[in-house]
C-alpha cells in the first residue's frame, strides 16, 4: 500500500473540491447575502490543504493502482470530501455546530438528503445552491468526474472506478475508462440542463429551478423551500419531477444507448423493466390504499400524490409532496420496503439496487427449482447471458451485510435514546441515501434532534450506502491494514 | 485510434498493456473469462468475452470503428476465422494475424490477397529464427536490433571490468575509443532500471549498455567492450521442434556444422529426412553424458528450444558448465527474465516477445518501417522515413521538441549512415532510428505521422 499516492490522489480531490467552490460563490455575490464570507474562507482552507497535501505528497504517476489502494482513495477521499464541504456551512456560523455541518455536507455529497436544517428559507442563497451542488457533484461520483476531466488518474483509473462505482455487473462504454466517465456525466449534465429549462418553463426562478435540477439527477432530494417540493403545489412540477427522478433511477449507459439512437434498449433491459414495474405495482397499491381509506377524495389527487412519493422513495431521490406518516400503515410499510429496494444499478439511486434484488429472487427460485429437480444444471441468468458464480456470491453477501448493518446500526441507534421507529427509520433512509425517515424524522421533520453521536452513526451509514458498503466496511477489517 | 485484439494470452496481453499505456482505444476479446479478468483488472481496455472468430463478439468489441485488428491467439485456425470474419464485417480494418504453423507459409500472399485480406502474417518462429540469427553473429550481444536493412545495429552488452569503457564519464569516452570511431550510447539498464545517460554519467561494470553502431564499425566497438569476435562454426541445438526445425536448416545453408537433439524418435526421422548434413541426434538433451559424447566443449554456440523452458533453462546450465562457449535460451515466461539475467544467462529469445515486437511495428502509425522493443520493454527503438511534412524535418536537431527520454540514434541518408550530433538535419526522406522510452513513444509516434493523414 503506497499511502503516499493515496493522499496525493486524495489531496487532488480536495483541491479541486476548493475550486467547485467558487460556483456558489457567485451566486453569493450575486445576491449579496452573508456567504460569501464563510465561502471565500472555506475556498482558501480547501484549496490551501488540498493543494499542499498534493504537493508534499507528490509521486509520479503509476500505472498500476491495485484494488486495495482504490478502495483506499475513494474511502478516504470521500470522507475528505465531506469535511472539506462542511467548512462553507460551519465558518458562517449558519449551522449550530461541526457536527451538524458535517452531516449535512455528507448527506449533500452522498445525495442522502437528509437534513438538519429547521428553516431551510433563512439559509443564504449561496450556500443553498452550495448544497445543492454537492449533491449534483456527489450523484454521478466525484472520482468519476475526476476521471472524465482529470488526466493523471488515467491508467488506473479503473480500480478507483470499481471502488467507487461498484455495480454487481460493471459496463465501460468505451474501451479507455476516461472516455466511459466523460460520457456518463455529459449525459447527466444534458438532462439537468433540460430540467432547469423545464422547470422555468413552468414558472419556477432559475435559482429555484438549477437546485432542484441538481438535487433531482443525483436522487439527491435537498430542496430550497422548507415544505420541499410540496411548497410549490404545481401538478406540473410534480410531473416534472416525477419524469427526472425516473430517469435518474434508470442505468445510465442505457440512457447513453438511447441517445444514441436506440430507444427500444430500455425495455430490452431485464433490470430496467423490473425497476419500471415495481413502480407501477406500488404505485397501484398505495394509490388504492390511500384512496380506499379516504385520504384523498379523488383517485386522481391519490395518483399524484402516491406516485410522486413512491418515485421518490424508490429512487431514493427523497422530495415529498405530502407528509406520508398521516398515510394508512400499508401505504407506509411500502415506503419503508422502497427504501431498501432503491434504483437501478448504475443510476444515481440508492439502496441495494433492483439489480441485485432481481439477482436474489431468481436465485432463490433456483434453489427451488432444484429442490424439485436434484439433477437440473440451471444457471441465474440476466437477459439471457448467465451471472457467473463469483458475482452472484458478492450479490448475496453484500445483501447480508446491508440487512446486518442496517439491525447493528439501529440498536446502536435506539441506544442512543432515539425511539422505535425513528431509530429504523433514520437508519433505513440514510444507509439507502434516501432522506426523510419515519418517526421524528419524516418528512415534515428534521434531523437536527438526533444527538451528536448519532449523526455521526449516521454519517457513516451514509458513506457505507454511496459507496455500496464494501469501499467502506473494508477500512474496519485488520487484514486491510496488515503489511 | 480504436484496437481489437483477439486472444489475451501472453501475446495479446502484452500488446494491449503497450498500446494501452500509449492511450489507444483497446478491446480485448477471449473466450476465457479468467484471461480477461487479469486483462481488465490491471489494463484500462474494454474486454469482450466470447471466441475471436463470431461475428457477435467482433461486433460487441466495435470491429466497425476499428482501424486494426491484431489476431493473436494461440490457435491459428482462430486467428484465421477472425480475420476472415472481420474482413466481412468491416472490410477496412487493417489485419495483423499471428500464424505459426509452416504449412501455411506458402499461402500467405495468397492471404493477402485473396478473401480474408490478412494484412500482415506474422509468425514468430521465423522471427525468433532471426533473433537468434542476429545474437549469433554479434558477440555478447543480449539484444540485437537491426535497422536500414542491417546497416545499423542496434545492440545491448552487458560492460565487464576488463572493458576500457569501464568506470570513465561519458564525455571522455571519445578520447578513449579515439576520433575517428562514433560511439552512441543510447540508454543504460542497471539494476533493472533504464537510463538515458548524460555526458558526466559513469558507465559502471555489470551495466546493460546499448548503443548504436554502424555494421562495419561493430567488430571495433564490441572490441572496447571486451567481447572480441568469434566466427561459429559448431552448433548444437536442442529441442527439434518448429523453431529448432527452422534453425537447423538456416544453419545447414551457411554450412555451418550443427548437431540437434530431439527426444521424440518419430520427430528425429522427420528432421533426418528434412535436413541433410545436420547431425540429428535422439535423445535427452539434459542428459550430462550424451552431452559429453557430442563434445559440448567444442562447442561455439548451444541453444536450447525444447517447448519446456525449465528443462531450456537447466540445459543451458548444464552446457555452460560443460564448456560451451555461448547459450541461447528460448523462454516463454517474461517473468522469467530478471531472473535470467540474475543467473548469468544473458542471451535470451521469446517467441511472445518476438511477436509482439513485429506486431508493434504494425501498428505505429507514419511511415514505421520496424520497431523493435528492448526485453524488459521500457524503451522502444523505432525506425521510420522523415516525411516531409512532419515536424522533424529541415532543421537542426537540438531545435526540435524532442519528448524527454527520446532521441535520434542514427539517420540513413541514401547509403550513409549519420550518427547525429545537435547540429545535424534531417532531410525529407531519410530513415531515421530513434530510441524512446515508453512514455515517449506515443508523442514519438505523433511526430513522425503528423499531418501525414491530411495531404
Amino acid at each position: 500500500m503506497r499511502w503516499r499516492y493515496v493522499l496525493y490522489v486524495v489531496g487532488i480531490l480536495v483541491l479541486f473540491l476548493g475550486l467547485s467552490m467558487t460556483l456558489p460563490l457567485l451566486v453569493g455575490l450575486i445576491y449579496r447575502d452573508q456567504s460569501v464570507y464563510s465561502l471565500l474562507w472555506s475556498i482558501g482552507i480547501t484549496i490551501g490543504a488540498g493543494g499542499g497535501l498534493a504537493l508534499i505528497c507528490r509521486s509520479e504517476g503509476t500505472e498500476h493502482i491495485s484494488q486495495r489502494e482504490g478502495m483506499a482513495v475513494v474511502a478516504f477521499g470521500w470522507s475528505a470530501i465531506g469535511l472539506f464541504g462542511a467548512l462553507p456551512f460551519y465558518i458562517g456560523g449558519e449551522f449550530p455546530s461541526f457536527t451538524d455541518a458535517f452531516f449535512e455536507s455528507v448527506s449533500g455529497f452522498t445525495t442522502t438528503g437528509s437534513s438538519v436544517l429547521t428553516d431551510i428559507e433563512a439559509v443564504s442563497k449561496g450556500l443553498l445552491f452550495w448544497r445543492s451542488l454537492i449533491q449534483w457533484l456527489g450523484g454521478m461520483g466525484i472520482i468519476v468526474l475526476s476521471l472524465a476531466i482529470l488526466p493523471f488518474l488515467g491508467v488506473g483509473g479503473m480500480q478507483l472506478y470499481k471502488a467507487e462505482v461498484p455495480s454487481p455487473v460493471p459496463d465501460k462504454l468505451k474501451p479507455r475508462i476516461r472516455d466511459t466517465a466523460m460520457i456518463l456525466w455529459k449525459v447527466y449534465a444534458l438532462f439537468s440542463a433540460t430540467q432547469v429549462v423545464l422547470l422555468m418553463f413552468g414558472g419556477m426562478s432559475l435559482f429555484d429551478a438549477l437546485c432542484h435540477a441538481f438535487t433531482t439527477m443525483p436522487t439527491g432530494g435537498f430542496s430550497t423551500q422548507n415544505a420541499s417540493v410540496a411548497q410549490f403545489d404545481s401538478l406540473y412540477f410534480d410531473i416534472i419531477i416525477i419524469i427526472f427522478m425516473l430517469l435518474a433511477g434508470i442505468n445510465f449507459s442505457l440512457h447513453y444507448q438511447m441517445l444514441r439512437g436506440r430507444p427500444l434498449t430500455l425495455w430490452r433491459d431485464s433490470e430496467c423493466r423490473f425497476f419500471l414495474a415495481g413502480v407501477l405495482v406500488l404505485t397501484v397499491a398505495v394509490t388504492a390504499d390511500t384512496w380506499l381509506w379516504g385520504i384523498y377524495e379523488s383517485i386522481w389527487t391519490a395518483l399524484r400524490y402516491g406516485s410522486f412519493q413512491v418515485i421518490s422513495i424508490l429512487t431514493t431521490t427523497g422530495y415529498a409532496t405530502y407528509d406520508y406518516e398521516q398515510w394508512p400503515a400499508m401505504s407506509q410499510i411500502i415506503l419503508l420496503l422502497c427504501m431498501f429496494l432503491g434504483a437501478s444499478a448504475g443510476s444515481t439511486g440508492g439502496g441495494m439496487k433492483c439489480l441485485r434484488i432481481m439477482l436474489c429472487i431468481k436465485y432463490c427460485y433456483k434453489e427451488l427449482f432444484s429442490l424439485i429437480h436434484p439433477h437440473a444444471v440451471t444457471h441465474v441468468k440476466i437477459g439471457g447471458k448467465s451471472v457467473p458464480e463469483d458475482v452472484m456470491r458478492s450479490v448475496l453477501g453484500f445483501l447480508a451485510l446491508y440487512m446486518l448493518l442496517f439491525a447493528a446500526c439501529s440498536v446502536i441507534l435506539a441506544g442512543m435514546g432515539v425511539d422505535f421507529l425513528t431509530a429504523f427509520g433514520a437508519v433505513a433512509a440514510t444507509i439507502g441515501n434516501i432522506g426523510p425517515g419515519f418517526g421524528t424524522v419524516g418528512p415534515v421533520e428534521n434531523f437536527a434532534h438526533i444527538p451528536a453521536t448519532g449523526k455521526w452513526l449516521l454519517i457513516w451509514c451514509m458513506l457505507l450506502g454511496r459507496l455500496e458498503i464494501y469501499t467502506v466496511i473494508i477500512l474496519l477489517v485488520p487484514e486491510f491494514w496488515r503489511k | 485510434m480504436k484496437i481489437v485484439i483477439v486472444g489475451a494470452g501472453e501475446v495479446g496481453f502484452h500488446i494491449a498493456n503497450r498500446l494501452a499505456y500509449e492511450n489507444k482505444e483497446v478491446v480485448v476479446i477471449d473466450r476465457d473469462p479468467e484471461a480477461l479478468k487479469r486483462v481488465s483488472e490491471s489494463i484500462d481496455v474494454q474486454v469482450v468475452q466470447g471466441s475471436g472468430g463470431s461475428p457477435v463478439a467482433l461486433n460487441e468489441a466495435g470491429i466497425k470503428e476499428a482501424e486494426i485488428l491484431l489476431a493473436v491467439t494461440d490457435s491459428d485456425e482462430t486467428n484465421l476465422v477472425a480475420c476472415l470474419m472481420a474482413d466481412t464485417l468491416s472490410h477496412n480494418t487493417k489485419k495483423l494475424a499471428r500464424i505459426r504453423d509452416a504449412d501455411y507459409d506458402p499461402y500467405h500472399e495468397t492471404f493477402k490477397d485473396g478473401p480474408p485480406h490478412i494484412d500482415t502474417i506474422i509468425n514468430p518462429e521465423i522471427e525468433v529464427v532471426k533473433t537468434i540469427d542476429r545474437l549469433m553473429s554479434v558477440p555478447g550481444a543480449i539484444d540485437v536490433g537491426e535497422f536500414a536493412d542491417g546497416k545499423v545495429k542496434f545492440v545491448g552488452v552487458r560492460l565487464d571490468e576488463k572493458s576500457p569503457l569501464a568506470d570513465i564519464q561519458l564525455i571522455d569516452i571519445p578520447k578513449q575509443i579515439g576520433p575517428d570511431h562514433r560511439l552512441l550510447i543510447a540508454a543504460v539498464l542497471r539494476n533493472e532500471k533504464m537510463i538515458i545517460p548524460r555526458g558526466d554519467d559513469r558507465l559502471h561494470s555489470g551495466d546493460v549498455v546499448y548503443f548504436i553502431s554502424e555494421e562495419k564499425d561493430l567488430a571495433s566497438t564490441l572490441k572496447l567492450f571486451n567481447k572480441p569476435d568469434m566466427t561459429i562454426k559448431n552448433v548444437l541445438i536442442v529441442g527439434g521442434g518448429r523453431v529448432g526445425a527452422r534453425l537447423a536448416a538456416l544453419l545447414e545453408k551457411r554450412s555451418i556444422h550443427t548437431k540437434i537433439i530431439e527426444k521424440s524418435g518419430e520427430r528425429c526421422k522427420e528432421l533426418a529426412d528434412h535436413l541433410n548434413s545436420v547431425v540429428v541426434l535422439c535423445g535427452d538433451g539434459s542428459d550430462q553424458q550424451l552431452l559429453t559424447e557430442e563434445n559440448i566443449q567444442n562447442m561455439d554456440l548451444v541453444v536450447t528450444l525444447t517447448n519446456d523452458e525449465e528443462t531450456n533453462i537447466l540445459t543451458s546450465l548444464l552446457a555452460r558448465r560443460l564448456g560451451a562457449k555461448k547459450v541461447i535460451t528460448k523462454i516463454s515466461k517474461f517473468s522469467y527474465f530478471p531472473l535470467m539475467l540474475a543467473i548469468g544467462m544473458e542471451q535470451v529469445v521469446n517467441t511472445r516477445l518476438s511477436a509482439i515486437n513485429s506486431i508493434l511495428q504494425h501498428v505505429r502509425r507514419g511511415k514505421v518501417i520496424s520497431a523493435i522493443s528492448l526485453k524488459d520493454e521500457q524503451a522502444e527503438v523505432i525506425e521510420a522515413v522523415a516525411l516531409e511534412t512532419s515536424e522533424i524535418v529541415e532543421k537542426p536537431l537540438r531545435k526540435i521538441s524532442f519528448p524527454k527520454g527520446a532521441l535520434v540514434a542514427a539517420i540513413l541518408r541514401k547509403d550513409h549512415v549519420i550518427i547525429p550530433s545537435g547540429e545535424t538535419v534531417i532531410l525529407p526522406g531519410d530513415r531515421i532510428v530513434i530510441f524512446a522510452r515508453r512514455e515517449a513513444v506515443a508523442r514519438i509516434e505523433k511526430i513522425l505521422s503528423v499531418k501525414l493523414e491530411y495531404f
